[in-house]
């Protein structure tokens, strides 16, 4: 619990735990009206139910259309896609499901890693409608998590709950006036922190290469260029005004430089390396223990 | 609102602005490294200025107030060869404005106990649904694990 004297709301979704904090205790009704939103966004955009659209653009090329968030998402993507080169890209699905990360978690590699296809080869994507020109794999998870956040705090704030921290297993919001202090998990022990930054209004993400592992150096942070785990950051954390952002750069900071996104987009950032180095922006400065 | 900020500094830089109390850089009268406390202005200078390095308080205005940011340049046969940017922001907020100037690498990173330090979150890679979590121990134990 963030505040003394909050109330949690917690809950599963979209395949991980959720944390809502608020002053007082939410109504029944915006109770439901966060869960539905959270199923929404399920039912449209995961890859590991036969029902959702993503799986319906799996199975075969066509016309799709998702929900209103689609639009920035596929914007930040874009633009994401250009600064990494291509390794940051919506399409890494099959490139997942290649060394084991599908639908049935088999967590059994079919062969070598496969890069993922070129974006403008296999992929129209205006607004919230995508248009594909073969079966596609698409994984939004980069960003997903951190969107479905700020959905959920629009739905708060519509409910007259303006003041709260969302906590989806690590990504944080804060809309309230008061920070929250949050210990940067380090990379290699969960039991422990390597810093402390203060959060004040707006959100941080992290990114890692430690948990959604399933063994001999296989993660899920994947180069959509080669289809490879990436070897050399190991951890990130981006802070931006909203999650959405701050979970898409704290991806991207795998694959681009912390100062190159700077010129891009308002954030601060953090990675850590292989090697135990870390870099950061200025409002780092301090945050880390030595 | 980084960019536009950077934007008007620099802007003001390359018009040369650094009017104001002309006594200490007079066109024709500069030693080696005139320094100056004039803030830039947005007066159009026709002057041209002895090579040598320029220092000057620019001040911008964000949303917390007007800031001031320091600035030293560096003229080399006549136009900007190089420009120093130093953070003094009078706001913590503008620290956030001003970052993108700044930064640090730090060679190894320490882990202290999360039950030493006092945090209320903990932000790192999401905990993993039953699904993954079971094919996990599945996989261990078919290994052998």
């Amino acid at each position: 619990m963030p505040h003394p004297g909050w109330t949690d709301f917690s809950f599963d979704g979209i395949g991980t735990r959720w944390d809502i904090s608020t002053p007082s205790p939410l109504s029944g009704a915006l109770r439901r009206r966060l869960l539905d939103a959270v199923a929404d966004y399920d039912a449209a955009w995961s890859r590991f139910r036969p029902d959702s659209v993503i799986a319906a653009a799996a199975r075969q090329p066509g016309r799709y259309t998702l929900p209103p968030g689609a639009s920035d998402l596929g914007q930040l993507y874009a633009t994401l896609y250009r600064l990494s080169g291509g390794a940051m890209t919506p399409l890494i699905g099959g490139s997942l499901e290649q060394l084991g990360y599908d639908a049935g978690y088999s967590l059994r590699p079919g062969g070598p890693p496969l890069p993922a296809p070129a974006w403008d080869e296999v992929l129209d994507w205006q607004g919230t409608v995508l248009t594909t020109r073969a079966p596609v794999v698409i994984d939004v998870g980069a960003a997903g998590k951190g969107q479905l956040a700020d959905l959920l705090s629009a739905a708060l704030r519509d409910g007259g709950v303006s003041e709260h921290v969302i906590d989806a297993s690590g990504d944080l919001v804060n809309t309230g006036s008061v920070p929250v202090q949050v210990g940067l998990e380090h990379p290699y022990d969960p039991a422990r922190a390597i810093g402390i930054v203060s959060l004040g209004a707006g959100a941080i993400c992290a990114s890692a290469a430690n948990r959604r592992a399933w063994g001999d150096g296989l993660h899920h942070v994947l180069d959509g260029t080669t289809g490879a785990p990436v070897r050399t950051v190991v951890a990130s954390w981006a802070m931006a005004a909203n999650a959405m952002t701050a979970d898409a750069l704290a991806t991207a900071l795998f694959f681009v430089d912390g100062f190159r996104l700077q010129q891009e987009f308002d954030c601060s950032w953090l990675t850590v390396h292989s090697d135990g180095h870390a870099e950061y922006s200025a409002d780092f400065e301090g945050v880390l223990f030595s | 609102m980084n960019t536009s900020l950077k934007k008007s500094v620099f802007v003001s830089i390359a018009g040369l602005s650094l009017a104001g109390s002309a006594a200490g850089c007079a066109p024709g009268q500069a030693t080696g490294t005139p320094g100056t406390s004039a803030a830039p202005s947005a007066a159009a200078g026709s002057a041209s200025y002895k090579d040598g390095t320029y220092s000057a308080d620019g001040n911008y205005v964000s949303p917390n107030g007007t800031e001031t940011v320091g600035v030293t340049l560096t003229l080399a046969g006549g136009s900007v060869s190089d420009v120093q940017i130093t953070q003094h922001p009078s706001n913590p907020n503008t620290r956030k404005f001003q970052g993108e100037f700044a930064g640090g690498i730090q060679s190894q990173i320490v882990g202290r106990n999360l039950n030493e330090i006092k945090v209320s979150k903990v932000a790192g890679s999401s905990l993993t649904s039953g699904g993954f979590n079971q094919a996990v121990e599945k996989i261990k134990s078919e290994a052998g694990a």
